[in-house]
């Protein structure tokens, strides 16, 4: 069973265990509304977590397996190419979310 | 910044856009490896990395105006990381923000944070500073962190240096604050 309220030194050493894993969703996941505040009020975590980056990236981005560069960018050109059949900016974050808080409310609202 | 990038950056100042994209490959030729590393330091995992380097590039073909008067490596990679590829980081795990307890601005700063002096430095940079501060650690600090950089997981890392899970994650903790201290005294030395 999974500890479900860490504390910021576990945080940071499952974060970076994520990150060296390539397992960040995992992670997010994990965490729990009490987790989520403390990361959110620590001056520390967030130092630690830039060091993380660091060393992720010092050790562990020369081990990654990256593609073969002529087939990515073959995926690069297709991706101009959908574009250019699109004919429109790329897509812009939309903000969905607030029309699915309205749906839900209008859910919750019971009949006058 | 060497020949073969330059060239590949007045191509893309083109403002017909087929010829912009006959550029594009050169382009990704020079900078592929660069910008893919710096996209693991962020995401670690080599198929996410790629899928937001696609868009990236296809948003630099798309407006690359910003790239107009890039003349170095590390200014082509502060411009695009800040133009182009934090957007992007930013929209990574958008989808499964909802179910998150995390705010949205706390999800922003962890998977695309704001640049410091430390964010911008280049590998080899970045490799002779973290070799520095490493070398001026306890013994037994700079081995936890080694053996984690080996691989090892918490538990093994406890087996190594006969203690507890428990005290690996703290002893990782403060020796990661103390590396956090000595970059930032070593980024102000410089």
């Amino acid at each position: 069973m999974p500890d479900t309220n860490r504390e910021i030194q576990e945080l940071l050493v499952d974060y970076a265990g994520a990150l060296r894993d390539g397992s960040i969703p995992a992670f997010l996941k994990s965490l729990t509304r009490q987790e989520g505040r403390r990361i959110a009020s620590s001056r520390e975590f967030w130092d630690s977590a830039e060091v993380v980056r660091y060393l992720n990236s010092a050790g562990f981005a020369d081990k990654a397996v990256t593609p073969n560069v002529g087939l990515f960018i073959s995926r690069v050109d297709a991706k101009i190419a959908s574009r250019l059949k699109k004919g429109r900016p790329p897509s812009r974050v939309k903000h969905g979310t607030r029309a699915k808080s309205v749906t839900k409310t209008q859910k919750t609202e019971k009949p006058v | 910044m060497n020949r073969r990038l330059r060239k590949a950056l007045e191509g893309l100042m083109d403002q017909d856009i087929e010829r912009r994209r006959r550029a594009m490959e050169p382009f990704v030729r020079a900078t592929f490896e660069l910008f893919i590393r710096y996209l693991y330091r962020y995401l670690g995992n080599e198929t996410e990395c790629e899928d937001v380097l696609e868009d990236v590039y296809a948003d630099i073909w798309e407006s690359p105006e910003r790239l107009r008067n890039v003349t170095n490596e590390k200014m082509l990679l502060k411009t695009v990381y800040l133009y182009y590829m934090r957007k992007r980081l930013r929209e990574v795990y958008r989808r499964i923000n909802r179910y998150l307890y995390l705010s949205q601005n706390d999800l922003k700063n962890l998977i695309a944070p704001e640049l410091g002096i430390l964010e911008m430095m280049s590998g080899v940079e970045l490799h002779d500073a973290l070799h520095k501060t490493l070398g001026r650690l306890k013994a037994r600090e700079r081995r936890a962190i080694e053996l984690w950089m080996d691989g090892m997981s918490n538990r093994a890392v406890a087996n190594e240096l006969r203690t507890t899970i428990g005290a690996v994650k703290m002893l990782k903790f403060r020796t990661i604050l103390k590396l956090k201290k000595m970059l930032s005294d070593y980024c102000c030395e410089d």
